[in-house]
């Protein structure tokens, strides 16, 4: 009796844990997908985005401080290059759209824990 | 002699009448003549009026064009950079036109460079990206 309960619960969190690992890859493709989207159309990589402003982990202080510095020192009125400044901003513009997408899945699966 | 006057009567009456359809057709063209005269006649006061009007109206395109946000007007270049860089790509990233010569390549290489150097602040990908222009153009140009 006491086994057939033990063996029970264990199905049950089997199956629990299954599911919970069937959503994260869910998600995760999802917003992998999301992802790429944005690269295809901006036709700039999230990784060269990163390279280019010399960012290693997206936190918007650091991008914003990056940006602004890289943004000032190639414009054209000192002599710099308006093709570099462009890219600046092509990056920066690069990285909020993955912030956002990162913000959406992030709402995204904290709903689905207050669901479950 | 009465009859003489009738005939010519009825002769003018017929010229009349034989005349008066002309007269309608000559008057249709005379109304498409006067209407396309006066479509002229408000063309040009209408291109005057614009010339008057055109550089006011100007300015506040203009002003209402700086107010927007500037992102939905800019004229950045679009996407990262390319696979494998061009000679164009180079010229681009220094500054200077595809047919300059090697002192004024270095020259921009010197001076785009000491503004991206990474030591202040710059991004090392950008300043790897600048050396690259420079080698392709130094390759490519004769002088």
């Amino acid at each position: 009796m006491g086994v057939q309960v033990v063996g029970r619960a264990f199905a049950r969190a089997l199956r629990q844990e299954y599911a919970a690992s069937q959503a994260a890859a869910q998600a995760r493709g999802r917003s992998g997908q999301e992802s790429a989207a944005a690269s295809s159309i901006t036709g700039i990589s999230l990784q060269e985005a990163q390279q280019i402003l010399n960012i290693s982990k997206l936190s918007p202080e650091e991008i914003q401080k990056n940006y602004e510095h890289l943004f000032k020192v190639n414009d054209k009125s000192v002599g710099g290059s308006f093709y570099l400044q462009s890219k600046v901003v092509r990056a920066k513009e690069r990285l909020d759209e993955e912030l956002s997408i990162q913000k959406k899945e992030e709402k995204q699966q904290s709903q689905q824990n207050t669901e479950t | 002699m009465a009859n003489a006057g009738g005939m010519t009567v009825d002769g003018d009456l017929m010229r009349y009448t034989e005349y008066s359809p002309k007269t309608s057709v000559r008057s249709d063209a005379e109304i498409d003549r006067q209407l396309v005269s006066t479509c002229f006649k408000y063309l040009g006061l209408l291109c005057r009026y614009a010339f008057h009007l055109w550089k006011p109206l100007g300015q506040v395109f203009s002003e209402t064009v700086k107010k927007m946000p500037s992102s939905t007007f800019s004229s950045y270049y679009k996407g990262g950079f390319e696979q494998k860089m061009s000679k164009r790509e180079a010229s681009l990233i220094l500054g200077i036109s595809p047919a300059s010569t090697k002192a004024k390549v270095r020259e921009a290489h010197r001076r785009i460079m000491v503004l991206n150097h990474p030591d202040k602040g710059g991004s090392p990908y950008l300043a790897a990206k600048i050396n690259e222009a420079k080698d392709l153009l130094d390759k490519e140009t004769r002088r």
